[in-house]
């Protein structure tokens, strides 16, 4: 088994203040890692210090991902390497069909693979067949990116691009805000059908409900900007119980 | 509908559409007639200022002869003839009030009829200091020792140059040189009197300041200067309001308001300008241009404008911000109503000079009768001005088919990360809106003033509050006889 | 520019009314400055050299001489006074190769150097297409021939009615539709510093109906200083369409102005599209008179540059009658050390009640020493109007590039993508499929 990304001592900061302190995670591939934390603990900034958003900067510490030094690459490369962040408000791109959008970024990927790039219509083909599984029509594809998408409509585009890039870590950023029920399925049926021995996932979230539908093999609690424990499942479930005070209360 | 029957009693109570129109009967120390270096000196001696003032006003003087009238507004007036004024018209007191008891009788009857309080009592809605600007110069200054105990220098401007020269030389035209305008420059060669406000280091203002400026004297031109300095981390909320006689001859007023603003201090000037507008077929009225301008120097400074224009027969009037600290705001808010035959050529300009600036624009234009209205506004963003922002909204009404309304905004961006968007829309009252107003038994009058309310709402939130008031009176009051 | 107007011989200064007019051109030119409001934003110091030249009339002969000579293609477009379709096959030394290669079918009408080249394609009945000297002489384009425009207001329209000399007059009668466009192809080779003023004049009959595409481009050095002055007039009669498509890619040192002027009747449509990209310094300008109800207008464009440009849209539409419509999208892309100018007006006199005008002007800034100016202006005089203009300049959106970025695609790519997008917008309003597809490969 091997080690997919090593977050070492990290410490990141937003607009001058220090949100992430001395964090420390390891997750090897086949791993399904869950992170929770109270509201405002600076979980969303650990995804985006990860897929290495500006404004976002680590003033030190480490990442490895697949033993190569994630810091050093930029945001595309990192994508390039396997690294998918789920947003939770993925942003609106007018213009821009759904579609040629997708191609630009598989391309872009497989010709850093050293693939050779898919023509339009193998493209079109192999897009239309993955997103009918994930209850997308042609007429969505058609559409500017997340333009006038609805909330579900957002979330089965996220998964569907997940489904094409493939990606080796992939992050679900939840950022806590209530999806619905729906929302939830379409997101975990796709996290689901993704998971294999060398891919792993790291969910990021507030509540436990999304772990019912996508199991974590560890649970980790994040206050004050590291992680202040680790277990398995049962974890979050004490958490649902008892809430955030106790592991916050400890610092 | 409470708001709306009671502001309709002062309406009809009112009787006269301009209340304020009344002349004063009280002997004035008048300056002859025309204007030359001589009468510059004479003024300057009658008011006893010092060489270097009067040596700014001659140099003022040399260079406005040398300009030419600006004929770019939409403006149509007749030629003024800067010969045929009188540039210094004083009531005449036995010497300089010490008290409100030793101010002439008159005068404090003049300013009981036009509702503003000389008195230093406590008003339900606040306390407010008032520097009473009649003619040429500032008669009475209320509140003044109580303002002194935070430090806080409220006083005409004459009163400044006198006892704090080194801060009125230090400030006065930084903001508006001598050499900016046409108006600005005649304005620096005779200015009479105005205000003058500083406020110390860290200190918030305890009440609002404000000025009140009568023009009484026949074929008497007004130009006035206020200097506002709001040193580091200050507040003040400053109030201006104007009206004149009703006269069949046109009142000239050329003013400049200097606005200096320091790190994290804060100024918001409200004006609620209400100069007489002519008579309905476009007689008389004030002439009003004005020169006014705030210089946000220190970082996160900020400067809000609010005007409530519904009077002068031709407005040709521009409060600016330059935002040269950075994070420095500036807001611009304004309401203008013309009615009859009056013409406004009004807007703002914002000069984005430090990083992370931001504005806002809010320009709400009502046009009605025969009259004329135009916005024009500049953004315009440095070079240097990274992050800038600005946000504009101009909106027009027009009522009724006789009338004009225009809008001309400028944008020069000069950097790659400014934001700006601007909007603007030009439309009728609709007949949906009118219908509606009408089918729940509201009078077409009525439902005009209430959806014309909800047009400037936006606006009006920004003035104080007893100002709001007044603001929102005047505003039905010009709008009467727009209907039908 | 001046002197140029004294000592040039033109065709027909015999004909009182035409020298009428270019004296009209010749009082009203002045060159505007810095003070000139209109040219407030766009400066001409590019036009400060002396050393332009009117293209001798002798040039153009020249080249008729030898257009008998023999092409051995032998395709079918191969006969006298029309251009080789082939476009590969004709040996004439003199004779630059005219007809270009388009995804399209058109009408192809040729301009080399400032020139119309007398080869007239063959155009149905009802459409009609000769010189401006020839209708001069004909009588047929007196009620028409700069009748409406305010030379006082246009300086470089007062230069070019001041020369006027070259350009083609197209007639359409009533109830034609031409089913291809007539495309206006101006092709400039040349190391002389041309001055060419064109001027075209364009009557569509009731309810007649075409497109007309113009497209100017350069053949050779990029860095050839050349002044092309162009005025378009497009006459409308009732329930006639005219579609006007125009694409600027003159060379970089280029200077491009010209005016488009649409007079509209009831229920007519001028419908406008401008893709600018070349020149130094090149102007755009749209005069529109909604003249009669339902007479509509709708005048687009997009720009994009790089280097050291100053590319300029103004457009003044005025609705002088009851229940007209106008609406305009620009949009641009401006980089390097490039300026953008936008100057929109609408106009609405009293009484044209009932009216709806829109605009909205939208640039994306992509470095720091580019300069985008813009005056919108509303000036209305009626009150059952809707009317509303909006602005907005910025840069790339950093949250589009970043998820972008995110999803692999490279950052220049993403940008790439992005600017492609954002004038994605006004190109989509193109109707005919393949001129969009046309002026797309061309962004």
């Amino acid at each position: 088994m091997n080690t997919l990304l090593k977050i070492e001592d990290l410490c990141a900061q937003v607009a001058g203040k220090e949100i992430i302190k001395n964090f420390n995670l390891t997750i090897n591939e086949g791993e399904v890692h869950a992170i929770m934390g109270p509201n405002g603990a600076g979980k969303s900034t650990l995804s985006y210090v990860l897929t290495g958003k500006p404004g976002y900067e680590v003033t030190s510490g480490h990442i490895w991902f697949k033993g190569k030094d994630l810091l050093k690459m930029s945001v595309e490369e990192r994508s390039r390497e396997g690294l998918f962040l789920i947003m939770q408000y993925p942003v609106e791109i007018p213009g821009v069909p759904v579609t040629s959008f997708l191609k630009h970024a598989v391309n872009a990927q497989r010709q850093y693979n050293g693939e050779s790039e898919l023509d339009t219509m193998e493209f079109i083909k192999y897009l239309r067949e993955e997103a009918k599984k994930l209850g997308i029509d042609n007429e969505m594809l058609k559409r500017p990116v997340n333009v006038g998408f609805s909330g579900g409509e957002k979330k089965r585009l996220e998964a569907l691009q997940m489904t094409i890039l493939k990606p080796s870590l992939a992050i679900l950023d939840e950022a806590d805000s209530g999806l619905d029920i729906d929302a939830i399925k379409v997101v975990s049926n796709g996290v689901n059908a993704l998971r294999n021995e060398h891919r792993a996932l790291l969910i990021i979230t507030h509540y436990q409900k999304l772990l019912t539908y996508i199991k974590p093999d560890f649970v980790h609690v994040f206050a004050d900007g590291h992680i202040v424990k680790s277990g398995d499942q049962s974890l979050s479930e004490e958490i649902e119980q008892n809430g955030y005070a106790a592991y916050t209360r400890e610092q | 509908m409470g708001d709306k029957a009671e502001i309709k009693q002062i309406i009809d109570e009112s009787g006269d559409k301009y209340k304020y129109g009344f002349v004063t009967d009280i002997d004035s120390d008048t300056v002859p007639k025309g204007l030359s270096a001589d009468i510059i000196r004479l003024i300057s001696a009658k008011k006893g200022e010092p060489e270097w003032l009067l040596e700014r006003r001659l140099k003022a003087f040399e260079f406005w002869q040398t300009l030419e009238e600006p004929t770019w507004a939409k403006l149509k007036y007749d030629k003024i003839d800067y010969q045929d004024l009188y540039y210094y018209s004083a009531p005449k007191q036995k010497a300089a009030p010490k008290s409100l008891a030793e101010v002439n009788p008159e005068l404090l009857k003049t300013y009981d009829k036009l509702g503003i309080p000389l008195k230093e009592q406590e008003m339900l809605a606040g306390v407010v200091a008032v520097d009473a600007v009649f003619d040429s110069v500032s008669v009475a200054t209320t509140y003044r020792a109580k303002l002194a105990e935070k430090g806080v220098i409220f006083c005409s401007i004459s009163e400044a140059i006198r006892e704090y020269p080194d801060l009125v030389k230090q400030y006065l035209g930084s903001v508006v040189p001598y050499t900016d305008n046409f108006f600005a420059c005649l304005n620096s060669a005779v200015f009479t009197d105005g205000s003058f406000v500083y406020i110390p280091k860290g200190v918030r203002c305890p009440m609002e300041l404000s000025t009140y400026f009568r023009i009484n004297a026949k074929n008497t031109g007004q130009f006035e200067r206020t200097l506002i300095v709001a040193d580091d981390d200050s507040y003040v909320s400053y109030l201006e309001g104007c009206t004149a006689p009703q006269r069949d001859e046109n009142q000239l007023h050329a003013a400049i308001v200097e606005i200096v603003v320091l790190n994290n201090a804060e100024v918001k000037y409200s004006t609620v300008q209400n100069w007489y507008p002519g008579d309905k077929d476009g007689k008389g009225g004030v002439y009003n241009f004005v020169t006014k301008r705030a210089a946000c120097r220190g970082i996160n400074s900020k400067v809000s404008w609010t005007q409530v224009e519904t009077g002068s027969a031709v407005t040709w009037k521009y409060p600016s911000c330059v935002l040269q600290g950075d994070n420095s705001v500036g807001e611009f808010y304004s309401v203008a109503l013309t009615n009859n035959y009056q013409q406004a050529d009004t807007g703002t300009k914002m000069i984005h000079i430090g990083k992370n600036t931001s504005s806002r624009i809010i320009s709400k234009g009502i046009s009605a009768g025969f009259s004329n209205q135009t916005y024009r506004g500049l953004v315009h963003i440095a070079p240097g001005a990274v992050n800038a922002r600005n946000y504009s909204q101009c909106d027009s009404l027009l009522i009724g088919s006789t009338c004009g309304s225009h809008t001309v905004p400028y944008v020069e961006n000069r950097s790659k990360t400014a934001q700006l968007e601007h909007e603007a829309t030009t439309s009728k009252i609709s007949d949906e809106q009118l219908f509606y107003c009408r089918s729940r038994g509201i009078s077409e009058e009525d439902a005009v003033s209430l959806i014309v309310s909800g047009f400037c709402k936006e606006v009006m939130q920004q003035l104080p509050m007893e100002f709001a008031i007044e603001a929102a009176k005047l505003i039905n009051i010009s709008l009467e006889g727009s209907i039908g | 520019m001046s002197e140029l107007l004294s000592d040039i011989a033109l065709f027909g200064e015999n004909i009182p009314w035409l020298e009428g007019i270019r004296s009209r051109g010749r009082n009203a030119f002045v060159m505007p400055t810095a003070k000139t409001e209109a040219w407030k934003y766009t400066k001409l110091h590019v036009l400060q050299r002396d050393d332009f030249v009117y293209a001798p009339s002798k040039f153009l002969e020249e080249l008729e001489g030898c257009a008998e000579e023999e092409c051995d293609c032998g395709c079918e477009h191969h006969h006298e006074n029309e251009e080789c379709t082939c476009g590969t096959h004709c040996h004439c030394a003199h004779r630059p190769k005219l007809y270009i290669d388009l995804p399209f079918d058109a009408y192809q009408i040729h301009f080399y150097n400032g020139k119309f080249m007398p080869l007239y394609p063959a155009l149905p009945v009802g459409v009609e297409v000769m010189t401006l000297m020839q209708a001069v002489v004909e009588g047929e384009v007196q009620n028409y021939l700069g009748k409406y425009i305010d030379l006082q207001s246009y300086p470089f329209a007062a230069l070019n009615t001041a020369m006027l000399e070259e350009g083609l007059f197209v007639k359409i009668d009533a109830g034609i539709s031409l089913k291809k466009p007539l495309m206006f192809i101006y092709h400039t080779q040349t190391e002389q510093h041309l001055l060419s003023n064109i001027h075209n004049v364009f009557v569509a009959g009731k309810g007649a109906n075409i497109s007309v595409i113009e497209y100017y481009y350069h053949i050779g050095d990029n860095k050839d200083c050349y002044f092309n002055n162009i005025v378009n007039e497009f006459y409308l009669s009732p329930q006639a369409n005219i579609t006007h498509y125009k694409f600027q890619n003159e060379a970089f040192k280029a200077i491009h102005i010209a005016l488009n002027y649409a007079r509209v009747r009831e229920n007519a449509f001028y419908k406008s599209f401008c893709l600018q990209k070349g020149a130094d310094l090149g102007r755009n300008e749209t005069k529109i008179d909604l003249l009669q109800e339902q007479a509509k207008s709708q005048v687009d464009a997009a720009y994009i540059m790089h280097g050291w440009a100053t590319i300029d849209t103004t457009t003044d539409v005025a609705h002088l009658s009851p229940q007209t419509i106008s609406d305009q999208l620009v949009k641009g892309v401006v980089g390097g050390q490039a300026k953008g100018v936008f100057q929109g007006k609408i106009s609405i006199v009293k009484d044209a009640q009932a009216t709806e005008g829109h605009q909205l002007h939208r640039a994306l800034l992509l470095s720091d020493t580019a300069e985008i100016d813009v005056k919108p202006e509303l000036e209305i005089y009626a009150d059952d109007v809707k009317c509303s203009h909006g602005a907005a300049c910025g840069e790339i959106d950093q949250d589009q590039l970043f998820y972008m970025r995110s999803r692999g695609i490279g950052e220049e790519e993403a940008k790439q993508i992005l600017i492609d997008a954002y004038l994605l917008e006004v190109i989509n309003r193109i109707d005919n499929e393949q001129i969009r597809e046309w002026i797309l490969s061309n962004v």
